[in-house]
């Protein structure tokens, strides 16, 4: 990751030392103007060993970070887990990338909690994801095209399940552009505050 | 409607900055504060006496996205190795209404060595005053009442063994570098040489 471009973007951010978080940033779809380089991590299975993205060579990919302590991404995991399913025909990886620091034990117990069937268990072995991808808040999902490169990326929970989500997953598949109309709206979350 | 609210926030912001700014250079934010722990004992700031302290302020619910900011006080506590047991790391809730001590306790089993702060809306906002950082509760766009949202000040502050307001780096700092920073304070010496 660029770290000089991100400390330029937090100093423009950060107007006063008072600066408030600003919760209601941006959300939803971000395209990016060209396609960039997704940071090594060291992902591994539930085995411990390696799994890293490298391992999905000339397959498409929906990386997405989340953990169990965030409600939206836990809220979020069993469409994933029915698209990883949905998406897998045409050349799509659905990859659930833990941030947990409790690792695969976690990921077990809210994979049981919630069903979780199809879904790997991924966990970032040197809990430095959220940092190299640049990942302030959870939970974000990147867009990754067959060559490796990160084209877009979701901040929030989206609807994967939706006419747009579809447009945009077959348009990744294929490696055409990307554009705003297949944005996924918001996913409505459901339940009761913690 | 809503955009002017948010527009009116943002001057708001700025003109609480200006303000903050000037303030802070008199030497005003004490990291004075007395709350509540998970366990539901009053403490203040003298029970962490001896330790530098890295403190956020922030809150557990997050219906829509979630900061990482407490993820990454857990890897600069990685970072920080054996010289974690020399520092207190906290975590002061700005909505002490849903942030019940056993609430911040179950949250918290995710980041173990951070140490959670609620108390009464009082407590909190004396807390909030003494360090100078701000909250604004916002009605849900839902209209739930029981879902509002806090903007709150992002900030880490480090404090020192005695409490005393070292600095205050940004909420998405990288974890080596609030390390490195805390480390620096722990040992002023082997800085200098």
């Amino acid at each position: 990751m660029d770290r000089r471009g991100f400390i330029a973007t937090l100093a423009a951010l950060a107007v006063s030392p008072a600066a408030l978080a600003a919760p209601r940033g941006t959300r939803g779809l971000i395209i990016h103007d060209s396609p960039k380089p997704v940071a090594a991590l060291d992902i591994r299975d539930g085995e411990g060993k390696p799994a890293g993205l490298e391992t999905l060579k000339g397959r498409a990919v929906l990386l997405n970070l989340w953990a169990s302590w965030c409600m939206p991404c836990v809220a979020e995991m069993p469409a994933l887990d029915r698209l990883k399913t949905s998406v897998a025909a045409k050349g799509i990886e659905v990859v659930a990338l833990s941030l947990d620091r409790g690792g695969k034990l976690t990921v077990v117990n809210t994979y049981a909690r919630l069903g979780i069937k199809s879904l790997d268990i991924r966990t970032d072995e040197a809990r430095s994801a959220a940092e190299k991808l640049d990942a302030p808040a959870l939970p974000v999902t990147l867009l990754i095209d067959r060559e490796g490169r990160e084209v877009a990326r979701y901040v929030g929970a989206a609807e994967w399940e939706g006419p747009e989500a579809a447009s945009l997953l077959d348009a990744l598949a294929m490696g055409r552009r990307l554009t705003a109309d297949m944005a996924p709206p918001q996913a409505k979350l459901t339940g009761p505050a913690p | 409607m809503r955009m002017w609210k948010r527009l009116a926030l943002v001057v708001l912001t700025l003109l609480i900055g200006l303000h903050g700014a000037a303030r802070a250079a008199d030497g005003e934010l004490t990291g004075r504060f007395l709350l509540v722990d998970t366990e539901g004992r009053t403490v203040t700031d003298e029970a962490y006496r001896g330790k530098i302290r890295l403190v956020v302020f922030g809150y557990t619910y997050c219906p829509d996205i979630c900061p990482t900011i407490l993820n990454t006080l857990s890897v600069v506590l990685d970072h920080l190795g054996q010289d974690r047991t020399k520092v207190a790391t906290m975590f002061i809730s700005v909505d002490p209404a849903r942030d019940t001590p056993l609430h911040l306790k179950d949250y918290l089993a995710a980041f173990p060595g951070i140490i959670g702060l609620t108390g009464s809306e009082e407590q909190v906002a004396a807390a909030a005053r003494n360090f100078k950082a701000r909250y604004v509760r916002n009605p849900a766009e839902d209209g739930d009442p029981a879902h509002y949202s806090v903007d709150h000040t992002a900030s880490i502050y480090i404090m020192d063994r005695e409490g005393n307001f070292l600095a205050r780096m940004p909420h998405a700092s990288f974890p080596d570098r609030v390390a490195e920073r805390v480390r620096s304070y722990l040992y002023p010496r082997k800085q200098e040489e």
